[in-house]
C-alpha cells in the first residue's frame, strides 16, 4: 500500500506540474509570434524526438542550452538546410557533421523562421530544470485504482454471500418466530384450529421416501448437468487469461493510441505459423530514442529500462554501440496456449484468408494488459470454418475449384450448390476445412 | 491368373511352423500381461464385483485428482536480437556435405529456429538427391549425450589453454610424431595437415576401417596411379560384381545407386542393364541382381580368372595359365563373358576383394573390355578412400618399438577397428603422448592422454573433394552444442598457425558467444580456395557455399598403358579350388551400421538389415546345408574359431542365399568404451574385426578355414522379417524383361477380380471433389531395399525407437517397412505349383497349397539343400495405403480415423482411445500401437529421453503418447506446408513440389508422390503405366498407393 501511495503521490505531483505548464503555455499561446507552446508541438510533429532529446544524446546531440552554444542566425540556417550550410563551407557546420560520424540531419525547408524560433524557445524553456516543487496533498484528488476491476468483482462476491447469509438468517428467524408463537399459544392453552391447506393435503399423499429421492435426483441431475457444462466450457479454457507480464507492455498504448500496425512487431504473421513475439531489437527501433523520460521526472521509464537491461545496453553511450556482453532473457508468459495436438498456422489465416488479427485476438488495441479473447476451443474453430467463405476468385491456387464452380453455375443456374444469394459461395468446410488432419497431425 | 511364384519371408513362413501360424493368427504378438500386473499388485484377474468397484472408484478418483491440476504457466522467450535469416516457425535450408562416412554426399540441412532437424540429399551434388540411412541418421550424433563437453586430460576435464600448452610443449620436443586419420579428401584439411607436418616431424598415416588398398595398389602397379577410380554405373549395360555391395556399402553407394537405377527401369524399346553378382553373403546388391551366383569366397580369384580366360579366348588374347577353370551350371560364366563382350566399353567388372593380385585380374578384365575412360575413370578418380593397409602395419610395428613420441588420432578409432587391437593398444602405451580429437570417448580416445573433442560436422566449416574436381563445402548449421573445437583449429593452434582474422567475418552475426572462434578456420579455408581454385571474391565463394558444390575442370591426361601381362596374373590365383573341406568366414558391412562408427545411433540399430531383417545385433549367417549338417537351428549359439581368433559365442541365423561352406558376420558391432559403460548400447553384437586376415599386408574381409561349433544356450534375435505378415496373399508381381518387351503388362495382366462392396450405399466417390487427390506410386524395380526411407520417415515423423526387447515382441513403430520376400530361383529341386486351374481358388493360389507342395518335394530331395543357396528376392516398401474405402475407418468406435476429401486416411491421435480395432482390420498391417509412452521414459532410454536428443524432434508433428494408434500420415504436414506456400504465393501447386520424407531421400527415386487429379503429374503417369497394380485389389479397398511390377533381366 505504501508503494501505491507513493506512486499516486508521484502521479499527483506530475499532474500538478502538467497543469502549471499548461497554464503557462495556454497563456503564452495567446501571444503573437514565436512561442514555446507552438515550439513543443512542432518539435513533436516534425519527429525531432526520434533523434534529439533535451538533456541527453539520442542519435544526435542533446539540445540543452543549444541557443547559448550557437547563434540564432546559424541555428536557423542549420535547421532549415544543414546540407546547404555545410556545402557553403561553414566551418562549424562541417566540424559538427564530422564530430557526429557523418550522420546527416534531415532538412526542414518547410519550417518558417518563426516556427524554428518557436522550437528554439521551447528548447530554452525545457533546458531550465523544473523547480523542485513538493506537491501538496489534497483529498479528493483523482487517483487511478489500477486494480479496480478485481476489487469490484470481489465486492460483488462478498455482497452476494452476505445477502445469502442474511436471507438464511431471516428464514431461521421467521421459523423461530412461528414456533415461539405456537409454544406461547400451547402454554396459554389456546387451541388453534388448524385447517390444512389444499397444497398440504396434496403433499401428504406423496410417499416421503419417493419425494426425498425425487428431490435428490433432481438436484443431482442439475448439478451433473452444470458439471458437464462447466467441463465443456470451462476446464482448460483460458478465456480472459491476462497474466502479469515481465514488462508491462500496453497494447492499448502501442496498437491503440499510437496506432502502430500489428505487423510492425508481429512481423512473421504473414509467412510463418507463429506470429512471434518480437525480438528486443524490434523494440529498440523506437525505444532507442523513445524513453518516456517526460513521464518519469527525466528518468528512463522503468519498463523501457527493462529492455535495456535485457540487452545489457547503456543508452547514455552512443546509440550505435553494440549491446553488452551480459544479456538476459525476457520470459513472457504465453497467453494463447494451443495444445500440442493441434497445428495452427498464422500465415494461413492472416495472409491467405486475410483475417483481421482482432477477429481471434479481440480488441487488442484497447487492452492495457493483453488477455485471451477467444475460447480457443475446437467448436470455436469449426464454427468459423463453417461460416467463412473462401476467396476463390482472387487466389490462383483455387483456380480449378473456381472453374468447377463457374461451370456448375452455368449448368445448373440458381440450383448450383456453389451459389448462394447470387454469389459464389464456397466455405472452408466445403473444401475440407473440417477434416481432422487439417489441424491434427 | 495369378503370379505363380511362391514368395516367403522367412523359413518359418515357408515351412508353416506351428509357432509361425500361431503368431500370424494373432494381430498382436502376445496377449496383454494383465495376470502379471495384477498378481504383482495382489489383485486377481478373476476379480469380484467388489474388486471391480474398487478399480472403478480408484480410477474415477485418480482421473478427478489428475484433472485438478492447475494449468501450467508457459513461458515464451523471443530472441534478443533476431538473426535476419531466422523466422520462427519457418525452416531454413543450407547446403553442406554429409560427414557420416567418407563418401561425402552433398546434403541439404533443414534448420528450424537454429537447430538442424533433418538432412536430405543435395540434388546439385555428385551423389544426387538421395541420401542413405546412415547419412539420414547422422543428425542424431549431433544431439548425442555421449559427446564430450570440453577437452579431457585422461579421465578428468581440463581447459583448452592447459591442454594446448602441454600438447604444444610435448610436440616441440618430439622427434617423431604420427597423425592417424581416416581418409581425408578435404583440400583445406589436407593443407592444415601439411602445415602441421612442416612444423613438426610428423608422419600422416591414413587408416580406413574398411580400406580399398587392394584396388589402389593394383592401380599403382598396373597404371602407375595409386587411386580408387570413379565408376560410372549410369552407362554400364552389363555389371559383373564379385562380392561388391555397391548399392549398400561399397565406396560410394548413394552415387552408385542413383546411377545404377538409370538402366534398371524398364521402358519400352530400351534395354535394361544386366547385373551379375557372384558372392558368398547374400548382400543387398545381390538381392537386386538379375543373375546371382553363390560363390565360395576363397575361390573368387579362380572365378575371376575363369571369366578372364573366357573373355580372352573370345578376343584371342593371352589367357591366364591356371589349372582349374570353373564351370558353372547353366553356363553362367560363359553368358557373362558374352554379355560383357557384346557391351565392350559399356560394361563393368568390380570386386570387393582387398587383395591387389585379385584386383589386378579385375583390372585386366576391364582393360580387355575397354572400360577405362568410359565406365571407369582414373583421372577424375574417387578420393573417398586412400588408406594403404601396409602403412598401418608398418606404423604399428614401429610403434611397438617405441619410436613415436606422440600419436594423434583424428577421426580414427583403430583400437576398435584394427584387427590386432590388443597389439595396437599395448604399443600405444609406448608412445610418449597420445592425443585424440574424437568427439566422444571411444575405444581409442580412452587410451589417450588428452582428448581435444572435435565439432560435429554440422557445427563445422569445411570442404570436401570426394571425386577429383568435384568440390563441396561444409557449413555450420548450429553453434557448437558443447565446448568443442574443430579439429583443424586444434592442429593449427598446435602448429602455431592459427590466425584470427583481423576483421571478424561474422561480426554482428553471432549472438551466442562461441568460445573458439570458427572464423579462424573459415578464413583459412577461404584462403586455400582462393589460391588453389581461384575463388577469390566474396561473391564467388558465397555462390559455392550456397550451392554446396563447386566443380573444376580436370584435364584428362592420356591413359598410361597397362603394365601387367596375363601370365603374371596367375600369382593371385590359388592352384586348387576350395571345396567342402573348409568353411570361409566372410566379413561384411551391414547397410545401416557400416564400419561401426555410428554404432550408437538408435535409428540405425533399429533399422532392419535389408536382407536378414535383423535389428540390434549381428549374427552369424550360415547356409541351410551347413545348418542341416551340423544340426544347428536359428537362434542357437555357436563358437567360431579361426587360426588367430576365437569368438566365444554368436547367435545363428540360417540365411537363404548364403553360399555353401561359407558363413558371414557383419563388422561394426560390439563397440566398447563410454558407449558400453553407460549400459545403453552394451552388448550390441560382437566385434569381428579380429577375424580380419592379411594378404601381403592388405586386410582381407574374410578368413579361410574357420570352424564353428554349437554351444549351449540360445538367443532370440530381434528380427522383423515375419512381422506384419500378409499370410502368403498375392501382393507381388514380377516378370522377365523378355516378357515385358513382348507385353508391357507382363506379370500384371491377370484378369481383374470382380469387385464387391460391403458399403453399397456409402461408396466413397471422388467425383465432384475438385481438390487434390494424393497418391503414391512405388516402383519395385527401383527399390533396392536400402532402408533410407525408413530412417527418413522416422526422423520426419518423430517415430520412437523401441529397442531390441520390444522389436522381439513385434512392436517396432516404423511407419514404413520394407518387406523382403524370397522365392526359389532354381525350380528343379523345389516344387512350384503348375499353372493349372485346380490349384487356383477364386483366381488365386492358396498359401496352403503352394507351400505344401514345396515342403513335400523338399523332404524327398535327400538332404540336398543347394537350392537354398540361391533365392531371388523382392523388396517391397509398405506403408499405409490410404484406402479410399478403408477397413480401419469403419471399425473405429470413436471416429479417430477418418477419410479426407484429398484421399488421405487421417489418424487423429487425440480422439484415439486405443481399441486397436483398426489394426486388426487393416489388411496391410501398417498400423502401429503405442504400447508405452516412449518419451521421457527411462525404460526407453534413447534420444526421446533427454533434452538434447529431443532437439531433433520435428516441431510440426505431434509426439504421440501411450495408448494411441499411429501410422503413415502421408507426411500430411508436408502436404499442408506445400499447399500453404502455393496459397500464399497465389499460384497453383506444382507437381513434385511436395515430397514425402521417404521419397525425398530415396537415391533411386523408387517412390513418387503427387496429385492424381492433375492428369499430367508424374504419379498420374505411373498410375497409367501398365506395370502398375494395387495391393490386394480384390478387397476393393481402393488404395491410394500403386506398385509397379518388378522386371528382371534374365
Amino acid at each position: 500500500m505504501t508503494k501505491l501511495k507513493a506512486k499516486s503521490k508521484k502521479t499527483m505531483k506530475r499532474m500538478l506540474l502538467a497543469v502549471a505548464f499548461l497554464a503557462v503555455f495556454n497563456f503564452s499561446a495567446l501571444a503573437e509570434g514565436p512561442n514555446a507552446a507552438e515550439g513543443k508541438e512542432l518539435f513533436e510533429q516534425q519527429g525531432c524526438p526520434a533523434c534529439h532529446a533535451i538533456d541527453r544524446i539520442v542519435v544526435g546531440p542533446a539540445l540543452k542550452d543549444v541557443t547559448k552554444r550557437r547563434s540564432e542566425e546559424w541555428l536557423l540556417k542549420w535547421i532549415k538546410n544543414n546540407v546547404k550550410l555545410r556545402q557553403s563551407g561553414d566551418a562549424d557546420a562541417n566540424q559538427l557533421y564530422a564530430d557526429w560520424g557523418g550522420a546527416a540531419m534531415n532538412v526542414y525547408e518547410n519550417l518558417s523562421d518563426d516556427q524554428i524560433k518557436s522550437i528554439l524557445l521551447y528548447i530554452d524553456e525545457a533546458s531550465v530544470p523544473p523547480p523542485a516543487t513538493e506537491g501538496d496533498k489534497k483529498d479528493g484528488d483523482v487517483s487511478v485504482d489500477q486494480e479496480g476491476s478485481f476489487y469490484s468483482k470481489t465486492t460483488l462476491y462478498i455482497l452476494v454471500s452476505i445477502g445469502l447469509v442474511l436471507l438464511i438468517l431471516a428464514y431461521v428467524l421467521y421459523r423461530l418466530k412461528n414456533s415461539m408463537q405456537k409454544l406461547v399459544k400451547d402454554t396459554e392453552g389456546v387451541s388453534v384450529d388448524e385447517k390444512p391447506s389444499a397444497l398440504r393435503k396434496k403433499l401428504s399423499k406423496i410417499n416421503p421416501t419417493i419425494a426425498t429421492l425425487g428431490v435428490i435426483s433432481v438436484i443431482g441431475l442439475s448439478l451433473g448437468a452444470y458439471g458437464f457444462y462447466f467441463g465443456v466450457t470451462e476446464v482448460g479454457v483460458q478465456r480472459g487469461y491476462a497474466p502479469t507480464q515481465p514488462i508491462a507492455f500496453s497494447h492499448a498504448l502501442h496498437a491503440g493510441e499510437l496506432n502502430v500496425d500489428c505487423r510492425y512487431c508481429h512481423s512473421t504473421v504473414d509467412h510463418s505459423k507463429s506470429a512471434s513475439i518480437p525480438s528486443l531489437n524490434t523494440c529498440m527501433n523506437c525505444h532507442a530514442g523513445v524513453q518516456a523520460r517526460e513521464k518519469y521526472n527525466g528518468e528512463i521509464s522503468p519498463e523501457i529500462q527493462k529492455i535495456y537491461t535485457a540487452l545489457d545496453y547503456n543508452p547514455d553511450e552512443m546509440p550505435d554501440k553494440r549491446y553488452g556482453p551480459n544479456p538476459t532473457n525476457i520470459k513472457w508468459v504465453r497467453i494463447h496456449n494451443l495444445p500440442d495436438l493441434s497445428y495452427f498456422n498464422h500465415a494461413q489465416h492472416a495472409n491467405v484468408a486475410g483475417l483481421e488479427c482482432q477477429q481471434c485476438h479481440g480488441p487488442v488495441q484497447e487492452m492495457e494488459v493483453l488477455q485471451q479473447h477467444a475460447t480457443l476451443q475446437m467448436g470455436w474453430c469449426i464454427d468459423c470454418h463453417r461460416k467463412t467463405e473462401v476467396d476463390v476468385e482472387n487466389n490462383d491456387y483455387y483456380e480449378k475449384l473456381h472453374a468447377v464452380a463457374k461451370k456448375d453455375i452455368e449448368k445448373n443456374g440458381d440450383k448450383s450448390k456453389y451459389l448462394k444469394d447470387g454469389k459464389i459461395n464456397i466455405t472452408i468446410a466445403n473444401i475440407g476445412g473440417l477434416e481432422c488432419s487439417k489441424c491434427h497431425y | 491368373m495369378a503370379n505363380k511364384t511362391t514368395y516367403w519371408r522367412g523359413e518359418e513362413e515357408l515351412k508353416k511352423t506351428p509357432e509361425f501360424l500361431e503368431s500370424a493368427k494373432n494381430e498382436f504378438h502376445e496377449s496383454l500381461p494383465l495376470d502379471e500386473v495384477f498378481s504383482e499388485n495382489n489383485f486377481e484377474l478373476s476379480s469380484s464385483r467388489r474388486d471391480f468397484l474398487k478399480f472403478f472408484g480408484f480410477s474415477v478418483t485418480a482421473v478427478a485428482l489428475a484433472a485438478c491440476n492447475t494449468t501450467p504457466v508457459k513461458k515464451a522467450i523471443p530472441y534478443l536480437v533476431k538473426p535476419e535469416e531466422v523466422t520462427p516457425g519457418v525452416a531454413n535450408y543450407y547446403n553442406s556435405t554429409c560427414g557420416a562416412c567418407s563418401s561425402a554426399c552433398g546434403i541439404q540441412v533443414k534448420v528450424r529456429e537454429g537447430r538442424p532437424i533433418k538432412i536430405d540429399g543435395n540434388p546439385l551434388s555428385y551423389s544426387g538427391r538421395g541420401l542413405c540411412a546412415s547419412g539420414q541418421a547422422s543428425i542424431l550424433s549431433l544431439y548425442d549425450t555421449e559427446r564430450l563437453d570440453g577437452p579431457m586430460k585422461g579421465n578428468t576435464k581440463t581447459e583448452w589453454d592447459e591442454a594446448d600448452n602441454t600438447i604444444k610443449a610435448k610436440l616441440a620436443s618430439a622427434k617423431k610424431i604420427a597423425l592417424i586419420t581416416e581418409t581425408i579428401h578435404s583440400p583445406s584439411s589436407l593443407s592444415v595437415i601439411n602445415d602441421f607436418v612442416t612444423t613438426y616431424p610428423t608422419q600422416h598415416i591414413v587408416f580406413d576401417p574398411i580400406s580399398y588398398s587392394g584396388i589402389i595398389e593394383a592401380n599403382k602397379v598396373g597404371f602407375g596411379k595409386a587411386v580408387v577410380p570413379s565408376y560410372n554405373f549410369a552407362i554400364a549395360k552389363v555389371i559383373v560384381s564379385f562380392g561388391a555391395d555397391f548399392l549398400g556399402t561399397w565406396i560410394s553407394p548413394v552415387e552408385f545407386s542413383k546411377d545404377y537405377i538409370k538402366n534398371r527401369i524398364p521402358v519400352d524399346g530400351q534395354k535394361m542393364s544386366r547385373h551379375y553378382q557372384f558372392e558368398s553373403t547374400l548382400s543387398m546388391t545381390g538381392t537386386n541382381a538379375d543373375i546371382r551366383v553363390p560363390m565360395k569366397q576363397s575361390n573368387e580369384a579362380i572365378y575371376l580368372a575363369s571369366l578372364f580366360n573366357l573373355v580372352a579366348k573370345k578376343l584371342g588374347a593371352t589367357q591366364i595359365p591356371i589349372a582349374n577353370q570353373i564351370e558353372l551350371a547353366g553356363n553362367t560364366l560363359n553368358n557373362a563373358a558374352n554379355d560383357l563382350l557384346t557391351n565392350k566399353g559399356a560394361s563393368l567388372v568390380i570386386s570387393n576383394s582387398n587383395n591387389p593380385e585379385v584386383q589386378q585380374i579385375v583390372n585386366g578384365l576391364n582393360m580387355m573390355l575397354e572400360n577405362y575412360g568410359k565406365t571407369i575413370d582414373l583421372t577424375k578418380h574417387s578420393n573417398q578412400y586412400k588408406g594403404i593397409d601396409t602403412e598401418m602395419e608398418a606404423f604399428v610395428s614401429e610403434l611397438e618399438k617405441g619410436n613415436y613420441d606422440a600419436v594423434i588420432f583424428w577421426n580414427s578409432n583403430p583400437v576398435y577397428s584394427y584387427h590386432n587391437s590388443e597389439k595396437l593398444s599395448k604399443a600405444l602405451s609406448k608412445a610418449g603422448m597420445v592425443v585424440s580429437l574424437s568427439g566422444t570417448k571411444d575405444e581409442t580416445s580412452e587410451l589417450a592422454h588428452y582428448i581435444c573433442p572435435d565439432n560435429h560436422y554440422l557445427e563445422s566449416w569445411g570442404d570436401a573433394e570426394p571425386k577429383k574436381g568435384q568440390l563441396q563445402l561444409v557449413q555450420p548449421t548450429i553453434s557448437p552444442v558443447f565446448n568443442t573445437r574443430q579439429a583443424q583449429i586444434s592442429l593449427l593452434v598446435w602448429a602455431n598457425k592459427a590466425q584470427k582474422p583481423e576483421v571478424d567475418p561474422f561480426a554482428g552475426k553471432q549472438i551466442m558467444g562461441v568460445k573458439y572462434d570458427t572464423s579462424i578456420y573459415y578464413t583459412y579455408m577461404k584462403s586455400v580456395w582462393s589460391t588453389k581454385y581461384g575463388v577469390q571474391t566474396e561473391e564467388q565463394f558465397n555462390k559455392a557455399l550456397h550451392d554446396g558444390v563447386f566443380s573444376i575442370e580436370i584435364p584428362s591426361d592420356s591413359m598410361v598403358s597397362y603394365q601387367i601381362t596375363a601370365s603374371s596374373l596367375a600369382n593371385g590365383v590359388p592352384s586348387k579350388a576350395s571345396g567342402n573341406d573348409s568353411i570361409d568366414l566372410v566379413l561384411y558391412q551391414n547397410v545401416g551400421i557400416k564400419e561401426g562408427n555410428n554404432a550408437n545411433n538408435p535409428w540405425l540399430q533399429e533399422l532392419p538389415d535389408p536382407v536378414s531383417k535383423v535389428t540390434w545385433d549381428n549374427y552369424i549367417a550360415i547356409p541351410k546345408a551347413l545348418a542341416e549338417k551340423n544340426k544347428i537351428n536359428n537362434g542357437d549359439l555357436v563358437k567360431v574359431k579361426s587360426s588367430s581368433f576365437t569368438l566365444d559365442s554368436i547367435p545363428v541365423l540360417i540365411q537363404p542365399g548364403q553360399a555353401n561352406n561359407t558363413v558371414s558376420i557383419a563388422l561394426g558391432y560390439g563397440r566398447k568404451g563410454k558407449v558400453a559403460e553407460k549400459g545403453k548400447f552394451e552388448k550390441i553384437g560382437k566385434n569381428v574385426y579380429p577375424f580380419v586376415s592379411l594378404a601381403s599386408g592388405h586386410r582381407q574381409w574374410m578368413n579361410n578355414g574357420v570352424s564353428i561349433e554349437k554351444i549351449e544356450g540360445s538367443y532370440e534375435l530381434a528380427m522383423t522379417q515375419t512381422h506384419h505378415t500378409i499370410e502368403g496373399r498375392d501382393i507381388l508381381r514380377e516378370a522377365t524383361e523378355k516378357d515385358f518387351l513382348a507385353n508391357n503388362a507382363a506379370g500384371n495382366d491377370m484378369a481383374r477380380p470382380h469387385m464387391y462392396t460391403v458399403w453399397e450405399k456409402h461408396e466413397y466417390k471422388r467425383d465432384g471433389h475438385p481438390g487434390h487427390y494424393w497418391a503414391m506410386a512405388i516402383d519395385l524395380n527401383a527399390c533396392t531395399g536400402c532402408g533410407a526411407c525408413v530412417v527418413s520417415c522416422s526422423i520426419e515423423n518423430n517415430v520412437p525407437v523401441v529397442g531390441r526387447e520390444e522389436v522381439r515382441r513385434r512392436r517396432e513403430m516404423h511407419w514404413i517397412r520394407i518387406d523382403r520376400y524370397f522365392a526359389f530361383e532354381n525350380t528343379d529341386k523345389v516344387a512350384y505349383l503348375p499353372n493349372t486351374d485346380s490349384n487356383f481358388e477364386d483366381g488365386f493360389i492358396t498359401k496352403e497349397k503352394g507351400l505344401a507342395a514345396i515342403d513335400k518335394k523338399e523332404s524327398s530331395s535327400g538332404g540336398d539343400f543347394s537350392h537354398y543357396e540361391n533365392v531371388k528376392t523382392i523388396h517391397q516398401p509398405v506403408m499405409c495405403q490410404h484406402c479410399d474405402q478403408a477397413p480401419c475407418e469403419t471399425v473405429c468406435p470413436v471416429l479417430a480415423t477418418t477419410h479426407s476429401t484429398e484421399g488421405l486416411n487421417q489418424m487423429t491421435y487425440n480422439r484415439c482411445i486405443g481399441t486397436k480395432y483398426c489394426a486388426n482390420n487393416c489388411p496391410y498391417k501398417v498400423r502401429r500401437f503405442n504400447w508405452f509412452r516412449y518419451n521421457d521414459n527411462d525404460k526407453f532410454d534413447f534420444f526421446f529421453n533427454n533434452d538434447l536428443g529431443k532437439m531433433v524432434i520435428n516441431p510440426d508433428v505431434t509426439v504421440r503418447t501411450r495408448g494411441v494408434m499411429e501410422k503413415c500420415s502421408m507426411c500430411v504436414q508436408r502436404i499442408q506446408e506445400g499447399k500453404l506456400k502455393a496459397k500464399r504465393e497465389r499460384r497453383q501447386l506444382n507437381d513434385g513440389e511436395i515430397q514425402m520424407a521417404c521419397q525425398r531421400t530415396c537415391p533411386t527415386n523408387a517412390i513418387v508422390f503427387g496429385d492424381l487429379n492433375d492428369k499430367e503429374s508424374e504419379v498420374s503417369k505411373l498410375y497409367r503405366n501398365k506395370r502398375s497394380y494395387h495391393l490386394l485389389e480384390e478387397l476393393n479397398v481402393q488404395t491410394s498407393v500403386k506398385y509397379l511390377t518388378k522386371i528382371r533381366n534374365i
